[in-house]
């Protein structure tokens, strides 16, 4: 019995959360981030075209702008999600909106090419817990 | 020489007035880029759509960004949806009821339940103050029709 509590206390010890040094923006858990055009499996002649971003149960806020429940989107392209606790990478396959931008331009050379979206918040990184779509993949030909 | 000077009043009057004598636009005091291009990305025009179900919509924003209320940010705004009713003074604060959804939390989108019959639709964005920009950027209105 005594031996138990013992152990109960070390294993609630182990438990208890750790001193984080970067707190994360929290975001609604129904919170969604979806890409509404182009669809998964598209073919797109030519390689320019518009991609709709779509975002539920949540707002869209340009960057440095703290306030609750929202963020900006970040469009990945041909890249996995980057690491979720330090600030989204700034280069040609990570784009990012922070204008508060829904819709963007942009154009592909033909191929195969995998789309997905990431919400950051003010600083540009991932909220708590994360905000992204599924990865559609699109042909341009 | 005399029709010469009239006609050099006459221009610039015309410059003075904007090229419409008597008639300023009115719009609100924060600017919005010209190619600024609003519109309704779903529902479309003339679409019938179920009673009794939930209608989505959403917003479709080109060459301006989203920022909710209070935000002041170079070229952004929030959207308002007009639920059967025309555009409101484009000089003033957007009224705030059931034909004039405020999204000032930076939404994109809403579903909206609309009793049986025929609906109008328009977005109209406004800037961290309610009011719309200028030009005011407003979307072409649509009808839908719930069955």
């Amino acid at each position: 019995m005594h031996r138990r509590t013992v152990l109960g206390t070390v294993a609630a010890a182990l438990l208890a959360p750790l001193p984080s040094i970067s707190f994360s923006t929290p975001a609604p858990p129904n919170a969604e981030v979806y890409i509404i055009w182009p669809p998964d499996g598209a073919v797109i002649d030519g390689g320019k075209f518009w991609v709709r971003m779509g975002l539920r149960n949540m707002g869209v806020a340009p960057k440095g702008v703290d306030m609750p429940n929202v963020g900006h989107h970040h469009l990945l392209i041909d890249t996995d999600l980057p690491p979720m606790d330090k600030e989204i990478p700034n280069d040609r396959n990570h784009l990012h909106f922070g204008a508060g931008e829904t819709e963007a331009r942009i154009e592909l050379p033909p191929g195969k090419h995998t789309l997905q979206l990431l919400l950051g918040d003010a600083n540009h990184k991932p909220h708590d817990p994360p905000v992204y779509s599924k990865k559609i993949t699109i042909t341009v030909r | 020489m005399r029709k010469l000077i009239l006609g050099a009043a006459l221009a610039a009057s015309l410059l003075l007035n904007g090229g419409m004598p008597g008639h300023a636009v009115a719009a609100g005091p924060t600017p919005a880029p010209p190619n600024a291009y609003l519109y309704i990305g779903f529902p479309n025009n003339n679409q019938v759509l179920p009673a009794g179900k939930p209608i989505k919509v959403w917003f479709g924003l080109r060459g301006m960004g989203v920022a909710p209320r209070g935000v002041t940010f170079p070229n952004s705004g929030h959207h308002h949806l007009l639920i059967d009713t025309d555009l409101p003074p484009m000089d003033k604060e957007i009224p705030n009821d059931r034909n004039h959804l405020h999204f000032g939390a930076g939404e994109t989108e809403t579903t909206i339940e609309l009793p049986p019959g025929k609906h109008t639709l328009q977005l109209l964005m406004a800037d961290d103050k309610h009011i719309p920009h200028n030009p005011p950027i407003y979307s072409r209105k649509i009808t839908i029709y719930v069955k």
